[in-house]
């Protein structure tokens, strides 16, 4: 009997250290992934493509060096591009009848400037066209050997003298060309080839920027490749490797996906073609193409985004937010510091102290989508539109209670004997609370106000609709005070926003968990502030 | 100033008998009254906040109850009785929030069941196990529990405990009421531990040493005797970590999934629920304002206010029975 008390009872003492140890697990678990994959975003490996955006985007970096760096990479870059290029114009027929078209044309226009006449000029077009046609059809036949026939009906005119050194003798280059490019590939998997060809060139573009003799697109996530090495090693598994599904061992009812390479010489797509030596090329040279170095992207806590979130960083986010913080407390502080003081000094235990307290508590309890339909009934349908006033006021609101709470705290902490030796000065209660009490109860409501800047700075639901908005411009501070009346991003809203809003933000996580992290950080900060200062003051009280 | 001077003044001073003129008097009396007023005036504003908090609530929410089309009546009854919230159907638009309201109970209920033992067993850890130095270690650590935003536990919920229910349990979907539940009790534990041992302290010290006096162990202290005579601080405490669960919406609106629905087997917590916050966040960003919609999104908050503002009432009493002096 007294072992099975004994027993139940240490089971409960562990019980109770289990619970305190799985509540620091649980921090554990959601702070360090957190931590750990939002430093990605200040702390990684670049390349030189990283560069070239921030010199493009933010107009910072050595240009002499940059320039060095690019041209190296590009030199190792270029193998690999022409090879891609060259195998492209095999599968990329559009490519070579375009050529064959245009010189078809030239072909015109070089006949005109030689003054032929009309009779032979009408000739020689004709003939032109058949070749065209021949080749054309060639570039569109899936057969072999009707392809090999007609381009050589197109090189039976190779000998043709009015086509020598015309313009239209590119047409037997590329029908050479094309006959080279038929015995390396099946032609009947063309279409095939062509949706794979595709997803090598939009990972090489995700790798190096876009290919040669592309015009530069208009939006500023395709200008550049990989700028982060973790990113570049992901696009070079998307280049390297394709998925196939193949029938599962035990029942072949059940497809399984399997990676295999690109270039495996049995089953990859481009085993057996020229473009094979692309991928290892590739996989070896990555370094040499990239040229990653470690870095510590500091600035990201400043930097604006460019596209939406894909490059830069917070710094819009972190000024909104301190602008939304900073202006609540304006308003809480005087408001919750004043009524805890008429709490302690002035309050009679009567029933107008107990509706103020209450109601106190009621705005503590409020829940914080319910101060989001406050701000927009109240704030934003009186003063028109969303705003940084109207979203810092909603906050002030939700604060208050906080502030009044540690403020009472703090000053009934106060020793009585300070507030009685200036009472006995013949200072009045109210000069006593500003000269003494206040000053006395400083550190505590201090530490009240860095907690509630914490709070409001993590505060979502209240701003959802009374001034944050995901993208936006930064607000121009200044003494006209304009800014007060525009909308502000801020961090709370953007995490949100990057995690489950933004579509073009899905691409970067590390951003996404960057500005997490930011937010995170901010008000681990302001808690370590505060805790620290407690930290004093209970020391100093120990000392007095 | 000579110090002799400064000294002789001052004695002059002191000697002089202490009375007022009757406008020192008077302007003093005034002064002390302005203060007092002015002061009672700021801190009115915590009322007039909470009124007004009322007022454009209900001033929003009651075009939604008095729509020309259907008697208020009507409306009520469609309201609480139907699952079916289709408010932005052309032309039978439907506002019944049943399933809404019991997606709310859902995560909450389940949160609290992990939440309530799990601190209550922290709280008994901190009040009577742990030593003074543990204790100033894992105060910080609640704190910092605490004072992470909402955000970033809905981040966390979205990105990292998403993605591992649908993978390793094998859940249809990981934005579910069970993710959403998981987050939520971790939000609410804070609240509970602190509130919670405030209440246990608040036991005199003597009713346990009675207790140990009579050879009862701790377990057996704490489980017959401390944790019954703490019941009502107790009882607060999980109401206040209700009032947290139920007013979340950051967290519930990113991992509860948001589907309508009431789970189908009623304990299937592997379906997505939406609850009344995340309604609200969701669809008033979209919609126009002044619209039956827009309105019927205020109705739900009002709702939700007064559920709130009752718990917070019947918190209050349960502390202030707490706080009755026992010994």
């Amino acid at each position: 009997m007294t072992l099975w008390r004994q027993i139940k009872n240490t089971l409960f003492t562990a019980l109770c250290s289990g619970s305190v140890l799985f509540l620091a697990a649980t921090l554990m678990i959601f702070l360090l992934p957190m931590l750990w994959k939002g430093s990605k975003a200040v702390f990684f490996r670049k390349t030189v493509e990283f560069d070239k955006m921030q010199k493009e985007l933010f107009k910072r970096g050595h240009a002499e060096d940059l320039e060095r760096r690019t041209a190296q990479t590009n030199q190792a870059r270029q193998e690999a591009l022409a090879l891609l290029e060259h195998f492209s114009r095999g599968i990329d027929t559009a490519l070579l009848s375009r050529e064959v078209r245009s010189a078809y044309q030239q072909l015109g226009r070089h006949l005109r400037y030689l003054e032929v006449s009309d009779d032979e000029y009408a000739r020689l077009r004709e003939q032109a066209k058949d070749i065209r046609d021949a080749f054309l059809q060639a570039l569109e036949t899936t057969d072999k050997a009707e392809a090999e026939s007609l381009l050589d009906t197109v090189d039976a005119q190779q000998t043709n003298p009015r086509f020598q050194n015309s313009p239209f003798e590119v047409v037997f280059s590329l029908s050479k060309q094309y006959r080279q490019i038929l015995q390396e590939i099946d032609l009947s998997r063309r279409p095939e080839y062509a949706a794979e060809l595709d997803i090598v060139k939009t990972e090489m573009r995700n790798l190096f920027g876009p290919l040669p003799g592309e015009s530069i697109p208009p939006l500023p996530q395709d200008r550049f490749g990989a700028t982060r090495w973790d990113v570049a090693q992901r696009h070079l598994q998307y280049l390297i490797y394709q998925t196939k599904w193949v029938p599962s061992g035990k029942d072949d009812k059940r497809l399984i996906p399997k990676q295999i390479r690109r270039d495996d010489p049995e089953e990859g797509i481009f085993g057996k073609t020229e473009l094979a030596p692309l991928f290892s090329m590739v996989e070896q040279n990555l370094a040499a193409m990239l040229q990653p170095r470690p870095t510590i992207y500091w600035r990201y806590f400043l930097d604006d985004s460019t596209a939406g979130h894909y490059f830069g960083g917070v710094g819009p986010e972190v000024l909104g937010t301190l602008l939304l913080t900073v202006l609540s407390m304006c308003f809480a502080v005087p408001l919750g510091v004043l009524s805890a003081a008429y709490l302690v000094e002035y309050a009679a235990g009567g029933i107008t102290t107990r509706i103020i307290r209450t109601c106190i508590n009621t705005l503590a309890g409020v829940p914080s989508i319910v101060y989001g339909l406050f701000g927009l009934a109240f704030f934003v349908l009186l003063a028109g539109n969303p705003s940084i006033l109207s979203a810092s006021m909603t906050l002030a609101l939700l604060v208050l209670p906080v502030i009044i709470r540690a403020s009472e705290e703090a000053i009934r902490a106060v020793p009585q004997s300070y507030k009685e030796a200036s009472l006995a000065l013949g200072a009045g209660k109210f000069r006593t609370f500003l000269t003494v009490t206040l000053p006395a109860a400083g550190p505590g409501i201090l530490t009240g106000i860095i907690l509630s800047l914490s709070r409001a700075a993590g505060e979502t639901a209240p701003i959802l609709f009374a001034g944050a908005v995901a993208l936006g411009p930064i607000p121009d501070i200044g003494l006209h005070l304009k800014w007060l009346f525009q909308p502000t991003r801020a961090l709370s809203y953007g995490c949100y926003d990057i995690t489950v809003g933004d579509r073009l933000a899905m691409q970067v996580p590390h951003n996404q968990f960057g500005m997490v992290m930011t937010l995170i950080l901010l008000v681990l900060l302001l808690n370590l502030a505060a805790v620290l200062l407690r930290w004093r003051m209970s020391k100093k009280l120990q000392g007095l | 100033m000579t110090t002799a001077g400064s000294q002789s003044d001052a004695a002059v001073q002191f000697t002089r008998p202490l009375r007022l003129t009757f406008r020192d008097d008077l302007s003093s009396t005034l002064l002390s009254w302005l203060v007092k007023s002015f002061l009672f005036v700021v801190t009115f504003c915590s009322v007039a906040a909470v009124l007004l908090i009322f007022v454009f609530v209900i001033r929003q929410a009651a075009p939604f109850f008095a729509e020309s089309r259907v008697s208020p009546l009507e409306r009520l009854t469609e309201f609480f009785t139907s699952r079916r919230w289709f408010p932005e159907h052309q032309a039978h638009p439907e506002y019944g929030i049943l399933a809404i309201i019991a997606g709310s109970f859902y995560v909450t209920i389940t949160s609290l069941l992990i939440a309530v033992p799990t601190g209550l067993l922290a709280a008994v850890f901190l009040s009577d196990i742990a030593s003074f130095r543990t204790r100033q270690i894992c105060k910080p650590l609640i704190e910092i529990l605490a004072a992470i935003p909402s955000v970033a536990y809905g981040v966390f919920a979205v990105m990292v405990v998403a993605p591992w229910l649908q993978k390793n349990i094998g859940f249809p979907t990981g934005t579910n009421a069970l993710n959403a539940s998981l987050i939520l009790s971790v939000m609410a534990m804070p609240t509970i531990i602190s509130v919670a041992e405030d209440a246990l302290s608040a036991v005199g010290r003597e009713i346990r040493e009675a207790s140990y006096a009579l050879g009862a162990t701790r377990a057996e202290t704490m489980l017959r005797i401390v944790i019954p005579a703490a019941h009502s601080g107790i009882l607060a405490a999980v109401i206040l970590g209700m009032m947290r669960a139920v007013g979340e919406t950051m967290v519930v609106w990113m991992a509860s999934g948001n589907a309508t629905q009431i789970p189908s087997p009623w304990w299937d917590l592997s379906q997505s629920v939406r609850t009344m916050t995340a309604t609200i966040a969701g669809e008033l960003g979209e919609v126009p304002q002044g619209t039956t919609h827009f309105h019927s999104l205020f109705a739900i908050g009002l709702v939700l206010l007064i559920f709130t503002f009752c718990l917070n009432l019947l918190s209050e009493h349960f502390i202030m029975q707490m706080k009755k002096p026992k010994r």
